[in-house]
């Protein structure tokens, strides 16, 4: 059996932190991100014989390194050491890094792109180079390569079945979810990495398929920009990053490729864009997209115990839908002491009675669903002076009413799951021992008043037919005027998805990395 | 800061954050806390300093060092951003600074010089307050004196939290999982 060690510590494998000079690389196909669309697209593009290169700016780690210690591994596997967030510090951006990327520390739930959301596409912003019946043959692959399967309700934790229990009372449409893990341990870690590898994750699956089929990986080097000559990429820049990915080593690597594809997921691959000028229409970093998250703590007179168990297993789509509203769906969070304290409100002894109450506390989200209303219309991409993005992401009223609703709807699942009381996570909360509305709409709506989290990041590089307001062709997902330059992540969806995205993005993927083997 | 993040915090708020990292209203100075145990990574000294005091509030809960959640925040801040890290820096000394404090609070006392009671109304008036930029340094300071304190072992038995032990890892190896006939798998599974 070949083991994850092995194949890092093999002649494809090179650790950036560790070289002694510059790098200059030449190969066919170099792939910028190892996440979802990264691993895809090399998996494919390496098992027909076409030479790849993947550059990863994060670090490789395996599963000896998920110490299911948030202080060991949140630096290690997640964007900034998870305090990114927009411009405004109003929405906390969870977003992995690392070999795997997001897939690492994802919470495995498994949806495929609904189809009125590739109509709506089709019919709003001008994507036809693909039909629905197109992508369900790499649905089809990829969820038996991921063993992508439901789960059944008596698997759910408390803090799932209290969602589906309440949603059932209320009539509310609700199902258990698929998840991509085999023989899956319940350790409740899906946001700390697999400690058993039960997740199916890029990091064990297509990366390792990748490598074996003859992909090249270079990881802990961050891509800078491209230069560009004549209308087509001649080169990359990079730079090489300590082992820690903190600081820069002083060495710099330098790809010169046939063809480049950037996988760098929402927020990187536009910046990326940005970096290296490659912005004529303006519409690089627009309609950045991140299903804005508030959630609901409903205290009950049984266990809990959110922290045991598969961490997201139920969802309601009940108010997906809500024609001239914003749509929002309803999931469970999983629960880790570090994450969960930023979001418990207050401080002191009022912050700590609510945590030691942890045991019997479920934790529930609203998920809104951007970018189908004109005034929700995602945030927008820019650089800060050091480079990296910055996420402008105003908070419209349109969204704020939305939340408003979503958090009476959350409380109305809680109470009808039996929870005893239900707090809002306002700072100071709203504490309800009945449902309360009004005490809901008087709360404090605004930037700081309320916690608002993502781990969704969606658009970006948009797709679509018309050169002015897309960035890459819905054909092929290659670049309007840039003839070597492919992007392949969840960056190119037009609008969010009003689904969990991982699964989205491997079919998305998986059939334009086909298309691109047809090109070659 | 740059003036794009500037202008999305409103510009007064902004100009008050700015003011952390400037102006003096030079009364009183600080009140050492106590010196980090390790070099700081992405924090200044007297910004650690006043970390120290706002973590001895924060964190009240039995056991928790301020000093070691201030080491703790700093090594958070080390992966962040270089203009998160400013930004943390200015924060903490507008939480210091006489001027800001008596321009909003009528507070000519710096922050770590107050009393346990009067640091706390420093914060309920910084949550409450009608400016962004506050509210949400307020809760910038807060998480991540708090995500450190709970990331620690030592917080977890009051609120019954442990990870899984006894794993058997040996069943599940660290190895590639199944295998790529996906790659070759282009048809509709038939039925």
């Amino acid at each position: 059996m070949t083991t994850l060690a092995l194949i890092r510590s093999s002649p494809n494998v090179t650790d950036g932190s560790a070289q002694a000079a510059d790098l200059e690389l030449k190969v066919d196909v170099c792939i910028i991100g190892s996440g979802a669309g990264g691993a895809v697209t090399a998996a494919k593009l390496a098992a027909a014989g076409v030479e790849v290169l993947i550059l990863e700016e994060g670090g490789y780690y395996t599963s000896q390194d998920f110490t299911m210690r948030e202080r060991d591994v949140v630096a290690k596997l997640y964007q900034e050491g998870m305090t990114r967030a927009t411009a405004d510090a109003g929405i906390t951006i969870l977003q992995g890094r690392a070999v795997g990327g997001t897939t690492v520390v994802n919470w495995t739930t498994s949806f495929r792109t609904p189809e009125d959301v590739v109509a709506h596409w089709k019919e709003k912003h001008h994507v036809g180079g693909f039909a629905y019946a197109d992508l369900t043959p790499h649905y089809d692959a990829i969820e038996r390569r991921l063993a992508i399967a439901k789960v059944e309700y008596a698997s759910l934790n408390q803090n799932n079945k209290t969602l589906y229990d309440g949603c059932k009372k209320l009539n509310w449409d609700v199902d258990t979810l698929k998840r991509n893990v085999f023989a899956c341990m319940q350790t409740g870690m899906c946001g700390l990495g697999c400690p058993v590898n039960a997740k199916r994750s890029m990091l064990v699956t297509l990366i390792p398929d990748a490598i074996d089929a003859g992909a090249k990986l270079l990881f802990r080097a961050r891509a800078d920009r491209f230069e560009v000559e004549a209308g087509e990429i001649k080169r990359l820049k990079g730079t090489l990053l300590d082992a820690e990915g903190k600081k820069p080593t002083g060495k710099s690597v330098t790809v010169t490729a046939k063809r480049f594809i950037v996988s760098g997921g929402a927020l990187n691959s536009p910046a990326l864009l940005l970096r290296s000028d490659l912005n004529d229409n303006g519409r690089v970093g627009l309609r950045t997209f991140l299903h804005p998250v508030v959630g609901s703590a409903g205290v009950y007179d049984f266990a809990i115990d959110p922290f045991r168990g598969a961490p997201q297993s139920a969802a309601s789509h009940h108010f997906a839908h809500r024609k001239d509203d914003v749509g929002f769906f309803l999931e469970a969070a999983p629960w880790y002491p570090s994450v969960a304290a930023g979001a418990v409100p207050g401080f002191g002894k009022s912050h700590e009675d609510v945590m030691n109450g942890a045991a019997k506390q479920a934790l529930h989200i609203a998920i809104t669903i951007d970018g189908f209303h004109d005034d929700v219309p995602g945030g927008r991409v820019t650089l800060r002076p050091s480079g990296a993005p910055l996420l402008d992401y105003p908070i419209t009223p349109k969204l704020w009413d939305t939340f408003r609703f979503a958090q009476k709807r959350l409380a109305e699942v809680q109470f009808a799951s039996g929870a005893k009381s239900v707090s809002t996570l306002h700072d100071p909360p709203v504490v309800m021992a009945t449902l309360q509305e009004a005490a809901i709409d008087a709360a404090r709506w605004e930037i700081g008043s309320v916690p608002v989290f993502t781990a969704h990041q969606m658009g970006g590089c948009a797709m679509g037919d018309d050169p002015k307001s897309s960035v890459v062709r819905s054909e092929d997902l290659r670049h309007h005027t840039i003839k070597n330059l492919w992007v392949m992540d969840g960056s190119v969806f037009p609008t969010s998805l009003g689904v969990n995205p991982q699964e989205s993005i491997y079919g998305l993927v998986g059939l334009m990395s086909s298309r691109f083997l047809a090109q070659k | 800061m740059n003036r794009r993040t500037l202008l999305k915090r409103g510009l007064l708020g902004g100009a008050v954050l700015l003011l952390g990292g400037g102006g003096t209203l030079a009364l009183l100075p600080s009140k050492s806390n106590g010196a980090p145990t390790e070099p700081l990574l992405a924090l200044n000294a007297s910004a650690f300093n006043v970390l120290v005091a706002v973590a001895a509030r924060v964190v009240t809960a039995k056991g928790a060092d301020p000093i070691a959640i201030a080491q703790g925040v700093d090594k958070v801040l080390s992966t962040a951003v270089v203009e998160t890290r400013a930004d943390i820096n200015n924060l903490l000394g507008l939480f210091e600074n006489a001027l800001p404090a008596f321009l909003f609070d009528a507070r000519v006392t710096p922050f770590t010089r107050l009393d346990p009671d009067a640091q706390d109304r420093v914060l309920e008036a910084w949550r409450n307050s009608r400016l962004i930029v506050r509210r949400t340094g307020y809760h910038a300071l807060r998480k991540l004196c708090l995500a450190t304190w709970y990331g620690s072992e030592a917080s977890w038995a009051p609120i019954g939290y442990a990870p899984p032990s006894g794993l058997n890892v040996m069943a599940y190896p660290d190895s590639k999982m199944g295998t790529p006939e996906w790659v070759a798998e282009q048809k509709p599974s038939p039925g």
